[in-house]
């Protein structure tokens, strides 16, 4: 039991955020729908700088269109701006879905987005027929750039694809519904390996996992247009009020989960982020349940592959190291709970977002933690700069926004989370789960060995 | 027909007048239709004129400050998205105390649902003095109207005023909000003005020469700068201010102290030099330091105006006696390679002589995202017959030429690359660069380098699983595929 400590960001300035906007997160679900496209009604950075975001991360490409409001829109409204935009995209690219995605912009010219939404449909059932205009789904994302961030933008789209496109229930389909947060295609592959080991199956909302981490085989990728492969069809998301349950990972995918619930009794769990042996093991509590499944023996044993390597690395190179943990706060919330478990002390848990379920996860952290936990939500990167030159840990835990500083401190950046763009390969490599807590360790533990123990190279002697 | 409808563009026709085919009996009017509005829809790959602004030009500066007066999104946005390495070095010999501090640092105002109710003035004022006091180093604050903060119609000019007042420091209001102008390249137009009329006549430099010039429109991506830099030091030309790659604030304020400008990056900044040239009187000249001719053309050039004629001479020739046979080497692998170039703006005019001249490739498609009418011009005249150039393709588009005219590489940005890699294309970076620099005649052989590394890649041979492995079968499914045979 040690001290939590919250401490607020202390100025209104934001310097380096640690969270952006809402439509950065609809875009990236809206990813995850199989021949999904977003159209953001925006300005053209809106989704260039998203496409950046994605393209460097992933290593892949993200196709995001957008209605170019321009001086003419913001005096006369995107009335045609939208219209064209949903037509042209619908024509050309023959798209399953299309996630409508708002701005700053859009939300505050005030345009009537669902509005113009069925007049784009009605002309196209016109101009090319009901058949071929119903094959589109057209699906409104309100996300106000002012409002919350990209996480509660994510949460928001799969609410938006739930609520427009799950039809009434008829038969269970006996599968479990899950919405995995903005986390990595290896993540998601592993929550599925999961659930097929217990002996059940997935709807993911939305499966981001192929579409960003995707063969190259020219001689199989649908192309003129070019979509990535995966990604969850319109059907399931039709299907998601026939499963046992929904299990959403991070805090902010509750509102899709809840509305399930609500609206066709689908019972819903919502988090913990399974990061570490205890999350993990009440992920796969949850989802015995929803299903009545238990954990197979392969399942108990890939958990104790996990807890054969904290058994013979932890205490030896890990015990007692300080770390500060920072960014998407749900993967902060698991990543906190999953060092004490290492014997780490969380020494500085940070995150951009004021959500209180943050606040309340790093209080029960506290109880697990060997020494105190200094708590920073609504926080940004430069408040932990300053608090690390203050009070120096041993390891920074976090994305790539992080190097120059970590850098600059000379203290080693484990890479973990959203942005990535700095090594390779982060993106398909897992770290919620059993296995991919194991790759934490071996991540952890490698860079802790080049930084604190390659000058007195004999210790690392077996 | 010089201009072509592409078949992914049935639903569209008002894309043929962005695409040109070229043939050199039409007359010289005939270019594709540019700098108007984007089909909405159509997956342009244009960003907005605050990228412009703060993305290509201020983003360079190694002592400023931003505070972007936004939402928390565009805010994350400005952070770190060009490669624009700084050195610590000031102008008087002092060091900056931050290494990095242009790529370190971004700050912005967190605007809420509650101050686009009641107006973020007061917020955007309170936001400019803690980011003076949470970094004092700062020898200037610039700050910038994005969408939000435009349409409600926060007026950042006044509000810099008065905290400049308050503070005793420069602080310089770009008004681009994302929405302003058809792309990038109004924003590059409002920071050029709003730096000019602010800043130039407002400093003096430590010391002047009878070589002082103007580098404008040089940002150092990958340390494009510091090779032009050698150069001029060994030419014994001094650069006096840049603008902006690598510059300190106070660089800008004395622009008009140069006795000659160069623009290097002819879209970007043209603007300011000719304000230069109409307030000043101050020449400018527009150069091209991209491949071996221009290079050797422009630095003689420049030789022949100060009366450094030998000094050109010599760094020109001490270069080509090493780059030359490398060079040579690597046109034998080359030669005859096709190559579709997607820039922003110039390097589409930049790029193709050097590349069909000095390595025997053969460029059969061009487009530029932002580039206005007199650089499709130059692109027109310096492109071969039948090339086609294209104004603001789209993705499909990108599909389509890739298609239809079988690049063998593309030179482009991050956006296009990974699309052109599943279409089993390579794709190498001439926005940001891939192992730049890629600017002199180093930095075209280390162009040259990553092409071949890309066309070469053994991957392109690797592409698809083959049941049958007789050497027949296999030779033919390869000549079959793109890439080197």
């Amino acid at each position: 039991m040690s001290d939590v400590n919250i401490v607020e960001r202390g100025r209104t300035l934001v310097v380096n955020p640690l969270i952006t906007c809402q439509p950065l997160g609809a875009m990236f679900a809206t990813l995850g729908i199989h021949r999904g496209l977003p159209l953001v009604h925006g300005s053209q950075g809106c989704n260039t700088f998203v496409r950046y975001a994605f393209n460097r991360h992933f290593r892949e490409p993200a196709e995001i269109a957008v209605t170019s409001l321009h001086e003419d829109a913001a005096v006369f409204g995107g009335r045609s701006n939208l219209i064209n935009g949903i037509k042209n995209l619908s024509k050309r690219f023959r798209p399953d879905l299309i996630g409508v995605v708002t701005t700053c912009s859009s939300e505050i010219i005030g345009d009537d987005v669902e509005g113009f939404m069925k007049v784009a449909h009605k002309e196209l059932a016109e101009e090319i027929g009901e058949e071929k205009a119903n094959k589109t789904k057209l699906v409104h994302i309100s996300t106000p750039s002012f409002v919350e961030h990209h996480f509660r933008g994510y949460g928001n789209a799969v609410k938006a694809f739930v609520n427009t496109l799950t039809e009434e229930p008829t038969e269970s389909n006996d599968k479990l519904n899950i919405i995995p947060g903005m986390v990595n295609p290896g993540d998601i592959r592993e929550i599925k390996h999961i659930l097929g080991l217990m002996g059940t199956e997935a709807i993911v909302l939305s499966d981001t996992s192929d579409p960003f981490d995707s063969p190259l085989r020219p001689s199989t990728t649908e192309s003129m247009p070019f979509y990535p492969k995966g990604g969850t069809r319109v059907e399931e998301i039709a299907d998601s009020s026939n499963s046992l349950g929904t299990i959403s990972l991070p805090f902010y995918g509750d509102d899709a989960a809840n509305s399930l619930e609500k609206k066709y009794d689908v019972p819903a769990k919502i988090g913990p982020m399974p990061i570490g042996v205890q999350n993990t093991d009440e992920f796969v509590r949850n989802v015995t349940k929803l299903t009545g499944l238990e954990a197979s023996e392969e399942l108990l044993d890939e958990r104790g592959l996990l807890i054969d390597s904290m058994a013979d690395l932890c205490s030896r190179y890990l015990f007692g190291r300080k770390v500060a943990i920072y960014g998407d706060p749900a993967l902060v919330m698991g990543m906190a709970r999953f060092v004490c478990e290492i014997g780490m002390i969380p020494s500085f848990v940070c995150t951009g977002v004021e959500n209180p379920e943050f606040v309340e996860e790093m209080k029960k952290v506290g109880k697990e933690s060997e020494g105190p936990v200094e708590v920073m939500p609504g926080s940004d990167l430069r408040a932990l700069e300053v608090r690390l030159e203050e009070e120096p840990v041993d390891l920074v835990i976090g994305n790539s926004e992080g190097r120059l500083i970590t850098r600059d401190l000379d203290i080693p950046l484990v890479r973990v989370g959203f942005p990535v763009y700095d090594r390779a390969g982060y993106h398909r490599v897992p770290i919620v789960g059993y296995n991919g807590s194991v790759n934490l360790i071996d991540r952890i533990t490698n860079i802790v060995m080049e930084k604190y123990y390659d000058e007195q190279h004999w210790k690392l002697q077996q | 027909m010089p201009f072509d409808l592409f078949e992914v563009d049935k639903e569209i026709p008002e894309r043929k007048k962005h695409i040109y085919i070229k043939d050199s009996k039409d007359p010289k009017e005939h270019i594709p239709a540019c700098n108007t509005t984007t089909v909405p829809g159509c997956m342009t790959e244009r960003g907005c004129a605050f990228a412009g602004a703060k993305g290509v030009i201020t983003g360079a500066i190694k002592d400023a400050l931003h505070v972007v007066h936004s939402p928390v999104g565009c805010t994350a946005y400005a952070y770190g998205t060009k490669r624009y390495p700084t050195t610590p070095d000031m102008p008087n010999g002092d060091k900056f105390p931050i290494d990095n501090f242009n790529l370190k640092y971004i700050t912005g105002t967190d605007i809420r649902e509650s101050d686009v109710v009641f107006g973020g003035m007061d917020k955007l004022k309170k936001c400019i003095l803690e980011a003076n006091k949470e970094f004092p180093e700062a020898n200037a604050i610039y700050t910038y109207a994005t969408c939000t903060t435009g349409l409600i119609g926060d007026d950042i000019d006044a509000v810099s005023r008065e905290v400049a007042e308050e503070i005793g420091k420069d602080v310089i209001a770009i008004n681009a909000p994302g929405f302003a102008g058809p792309s990038q390249s109004k924003g590059h137009q409002v920071a050029n003005d709003v730096l000019f009329e602010s800043l130039v006549g407002t400093k003096e430099p430590p010391r002047t020469t009878e070589y002082d010039v103007n580098l404008i429109g040089e940002y150092n991506i990958d340390g494009d700068l510091w090779v032009l830099r050698e150069y001029f030091d060994e030419m014994g030309i001094n650069i006096l201010s840049t603008f902006s790659g690598d510059c300190c604030h106070d660089e800008i304020g004395w622009m008009h102290r140069a006795k000659l400008s160069l623009v290097r990056c002819q879209r970007s900044s043209n603007y300011i030099a000719k304000l230069l040239k109409e307030r000043y009187d101050i020449p400018y000249i527009k150069v091209d330091f991209f491949g071996i001719r221009y290079p050797t053309e422009n630095l003689k050039a420049l030789g022949e105006y100060f009366g450094k004629e030998e000094e050109a001479e010599k760094v020109i020739e001490s270069r080509m006696k090493w780059i030359r046979p490398e060079l040579d080497k690597l046109k034998e692998k080359l030669q005859g390679k096709k190559v579709w170039v997607f820039s922003g703006g110039p390097k589409n005019w930049h790029l193709p002589e050097p590349l069909e001249e000095e390595l025997g490739m053969d460029v059969v498609a061009v487009s530029t995202m932002f580039e206005h009418e007199d650089g499709y011009e130059k692109i027109k005249e310096r492109v071969g017959e039948n090339t086609v150039i294209i104004d603001d393709p789209n993705s499909l588009e990108a599909e389509e030429i890739i298609e239809k005219y079988k690049p063998d590489i593309v030179l482009s940005g991050v956006k296009e690359k990974y699309l052109a890699h599943k279409m089993g294309v390579p794709c190498i970076l001439i926005h940001s660069y891939e192992n730049g620099p890629y600017i002199g005649f180093e930095g075209f052989l280390n162009l040259a380098k990553d092409m071949y590394a890309a066309i070469y890649n053994p991957v392109w041979k690797l592409m698809e699983f083959e049941q049958e492995i007789e050497e027949e079968i296999s030779a033919e499914n390869h000549a079959r595929r793109r890439g080197p045979s």
